[in-house]
């Protein structure tokens, strides 16, 4: 799967307009990114890359880009 | 309290809540049937209490159909049971635009479905002595809302419902039928749950007695079963610390 890809599903996932994210997005910045957005992709991870994400990883994460690196 | 001579029945007994009543209720002499839904939880359980003494029920709650023909492969009609815990409970967590509705069924069918599948088979003529008591492991989720868990919540405020209603039909056979609305109890169960939480808790605030031991709802099931809670039925009791205060 290319980035690009990867942030088509996150956008999905977070119910933002497709075309909105890059990869220098700040999470703090993306209004929808709130706790329930978080378990949105809490589920993702699990469902369509077969990860555990933990609560601790996403405080961790900052930009999109970290959570594109986590998806690889 | 005294459990020689009374057989208890306790479903989803491999970890956490069930696993601790099991082992009081050895200690307290009495003889059970101990259910998990995996091969590593039916190990666990034969190689914690005496095979000869106790028997073991391996069934998966999310499919309540198969529940009775296993139900009579396994255990029968054999021993009249006195009391029945069920400590079984499929958790989930989502937002609604990811909560499909085979998830749904899915946690209605192994936490509501199968309760009172379990509870149909069980009072039926010659399988209960009288006096027979049911408890069921509710939540606080049931009675307050959270973000997220609204299948899991729907599907513990059924059980309480449909306790109400139960307790006032099976009063006739002089059966009993009560939920403990339990708060955060400290089991693996609670420290999974835990790692998937993006917010820091503001849980155990509301919870001011802090978090809750097995042992502490345990207690709570033991006075449920046994004769002193005789004049109780159709209750939902809190076990939370405090939480729904
Ligand atoms: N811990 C808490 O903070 C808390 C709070 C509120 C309510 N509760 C409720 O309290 C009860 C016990 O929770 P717990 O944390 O002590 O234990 P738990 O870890 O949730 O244990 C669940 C038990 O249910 C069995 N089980 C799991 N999935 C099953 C399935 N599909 N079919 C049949 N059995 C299944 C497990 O057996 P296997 O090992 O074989 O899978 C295990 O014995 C649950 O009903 C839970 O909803 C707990």
């Amino acid at each position: 799967m290319t980035d690009q890809e990867k942030i088509s599903l996150i956008e999905d996932t977070l119910e933002i307009e497709a075309g909105t994210l890059t990869p220098e997005t700040e999470l703090a910045n993306i209004e929808e990114y709130d706790s329930m957005a978080k378990l949105s992709l809490i589920v993702l991870c699990d469902e369509e890359f077969g990860k555990k994400l933990t609560g601790e990883q996403i405080r961790a994460f900052k930009t999109v880009s970290d959570i594109i690196t986590f998806l690889a | 309290m005294n459990f020689e001579n009374k057989v208890i029945v306790i479903c989803g007994a491999s970890k956490g809540i069930g696993f601790n009543l099991a082992q009081t209720i050895d200690a307290l002499g009495g003889t059970m049937v101990l259910h998990a839904s995996s091969d590593e939880g039916i190990q666990k359980l034969k190689g914690t209490f005496e095979p000869n003494k106790h028997v073991f029920f391996q069934a998966n709650f999310a499919e309540p159909t198969q529940l009775e023909q296993a139900w009579q492969e396994q255990i029968g009609s054999a021993q009249k049971v006195d009391g029945f815990v069920n400590c079984v409970g499929l958790r989930s967590r989502r937002p609604i635009n990811l909560l499909k509705s085979e998830l749904v069924l899915e946690v209605l069918s192994a936490n509501f479905v199968s309760h009172l599948e379990m509870i149909r088979i069980l009072t039926k003529k010659n399988f209960y002595n009288t006096g027979l008591s049911i408890v069921g492991i509710s939540s606080i989720a049931a009675h307050s809302g959270g973000a997220g868990v609204t299948a899991y919540a729907a599907s513990k405020a059924a059980m309480e419902a449909a306790t109400r209603c139960l307790a006032k039909e099976l009063h006739k056979k002089e059966i009993r039928l009560n939920t403990i609305v339990c708060g955060q109890i400290h089991t693996e169960a609670y420290d999974a749950f835990m790692e998937t939480k993006t917010d820091s808790d503001q849980v155990l605030e509301r919870q001011f007695m802090g978090l809750g031991k097995p042992q502490e709802v345990t207690d709570i099931i033991l006075f449920l079963l046994g004769n002193q809670s005789r004049f109780i039925t159709g209750a939902s009791i809190p076990a939370d610390g405090g939480y729904l205060v």
